[in-house]
């Protein structure tokens, strides 16, 4: 992926695709926490506890990666 | 195809042929003064609809290269019309060598204005008006944006002009520069104006673009300018592009590079004038 | 030679006492947009386009209030358009506008949904298509 900074926004590229994105936080945050390995919704809301102060449940988690589901970004294994 | 003829513009060399000879005539004399090319990349072709509409209420299917279902055809005395339309068909689904903008543009010292909106936003106006205040003429349709060298490559086309466009131009330049009155188009009253024989001239020479503008022209909103974030200028310029997505990565890199160094605003005015003021004031402002 | 971007770093450095919220923003929020292929704001310049409805591979058919192709002389449906409607007429109807010259406005309702459920293949997708502004 290739990814620059837009004014706040994240322009991605996603080379397997061919396909750009704008993603808006926390979908770059989840991206990365997802970059070195896969993980369930509740490891990735720890890996993310680590650096940040998450303001969002469960609910709102699950739509986030359905959002980057939707767009190929992110798939279940 | 009985008649046909050859066109540089930029760096793009077309074929236009026609089985109706008025057409191609009114093309020769709207593009009087461009050269010819030495290879062309795309053809167009302006063909019956069916074969016996050829002389029975005779109708135009732009046809070409490249060519999209649904086209509905056009009248024989809008033939002109036709070939501007099967060449900006070509360049929107087979140009690969630039990323391909729907915009108008303009160079100064070098540098250019890239005006990017949608059809009726009056970049093509603006562009022409700004062609005969001191601007070299780049282009009322589409802008070429190089991948290697972010630059911007000119395609001086004859511009567009609809309604009362035409007066306002019709004021400011000769009217040799114009071509014929075409009424009851699918777009309204247009008439082609053929850029000043210097824009012609320097048909190959690129411009390092330095601003982006967003012209709106509409006579009930008051002078206005805005800044506009990097983001919402990327988003606008893919979808101001037919080749962006097709040609992938270059794409992303070339138009990322654009965005991020390059001043953006929108401007509103509700005549020729004002634009003008407020694009010479840009252009003090940032130094140029 | 395309240059390549670096990945640009983007976790913040946490503070050493205080951690960046990150707001996962509402079940129903949009946190991805995905750029598609765009032909809209060309297709002025390169699309005289008009839309049969129906298409003639469904000739014969009538259109339901909710654009679906039924059986002619069905109850609540819709003889065919008397004409092709041009690009511009399709763009008013589906905004909601006045219904195109000689067309009622229930008829109209009907084709415009009969137009929404264009799929790629049939007679004036690529038109109807065309006529797509960005979100």
């Amino acid at each position: 992926m290739v990814r620059v900074e837009l004014d706040g926004l994240t322009a991605l590229f996603h080379r397997p695709s061919g396909m750009t994105h704008i993603l808006a936080p926390p979908a770059p945050q989840l991206l990365d926490a997802l970059a070195e390995s896969s993980a369930t919704a509740a490891e990735l809301a720890e890996r993310l506890g680590r650096s940040f102060q998450i303001d969002g449940g469960a609910d709102e988690m699950a739509a986030r990666l359905a959002e980057l589901e939707a767009a190929g970004l992110v798939q279940r294994v | 195809m009985k008649h046909a003829l050859n066109l540089q513009v930029g760096p793009v060399g077309f074929r236009v042929g026609s089985d109706w000879r008025g057409p191609v005539a009114a093309l020769r004399a709207l593009y009087r003064g461009y050269p010819e090319p030495d290879v062309c990349d795309f053809s167009v072709r302006l063909e019956p609809e069916q074969p016996w509409r050829r002389w029975l209420k005779p109708s135009v299917a732009i046809r070409g290269d490249y060519i999209l279902p649904d086209a509905a055809p056009l009248a024989l005395p809008h033939g002109l019309l036709a070939a501007e339309m099967g060449m900006n068909l070509q360049m929107a689904l087979g140009q690969k060598h630039y990323l391909l903008l729907h915009a108008s543009a303009v160079e100064r010292d070098g540098k250019a204005v890239l005006m990017t909106g949608a059809s009726g936003s009056g970049k093509s106006t603006l562009a022409a008006m700004l062609g005969e205040h001191g601007w070299r003429f780049m282009g009322d349709e589409f802008a070429l944006l190089d991948f290697d060298t972010g630059d911007l490559h000119p395609f001086p086309r004859a511009i567009s002009l609809k309604n009362h466009a035409i007066y306002a131009m019709a004021e400011l330049a000769s009217s040799e520069r114009f071509g014929p009155w075409l009424r009851g188009t699918p777009k309204g009253t247009i008439r082609h104006l053929r850029p000043r024989d210097e824009a012609i001239a320097r048909m190959a020479e690129p411009a390092r673009p330095v601003l982006i503008l967003f012209p709106r022209f509409d006579k009930a909103v008051p002078r206005a300018i805005r800044p506009v974030g990097a983001a919402e200028v990327f988003v606008r310029l893919t979808q101001a592009s037919t080749n962006y997505v097709a040609l992938g990565e270059r794409s992303f890199a070339a138009l990322t590079r654009l965005v991020i160094n390059l001043p953006s605003r929108a401007i509103d005015y509700s005549d020729g004038s004002s634009a003008i003021e407020m694009v010479e004031a840009l252009w003090a402002e940032l130094g140029q | 030679m395309s240059e390549k971007i670096d990945q640009q770093p983007s976790e913040p450095v946490p503070a050493p006492s205080r951690r960046m919220v990150l707001a996962l923003g509402a079940a129903a929020a949009s946190t991805v947009v995905t750029i598609r292929p765009a032909l809209a704001q060309t297709a002025g310049s390169v699309l005289n386009c008009e839309i049969p409805v129906p298409a003639p591979q469904a000739a014969g058919n009538y259109i339901a209030a909710d654009g679906s192709l039924v059986a002619p002389g069905t109850a609540g449906s819709f003889p065919p358009a008397p004409r092709n409607l041009t690009g511009e007429e399709v763009k008013v109807m589906l905004r909601g506008g006045p219904s195109p010259a000689g067309i009622d406005s229930q008829s109209a309702q009907a084709y415009a949904n009969y137009i929404r459920r264009l799929q790629a293949g049939m007679s004036g997708f690529t038109c109807y298509a065309s006529l797509q502004m960005p979100r």
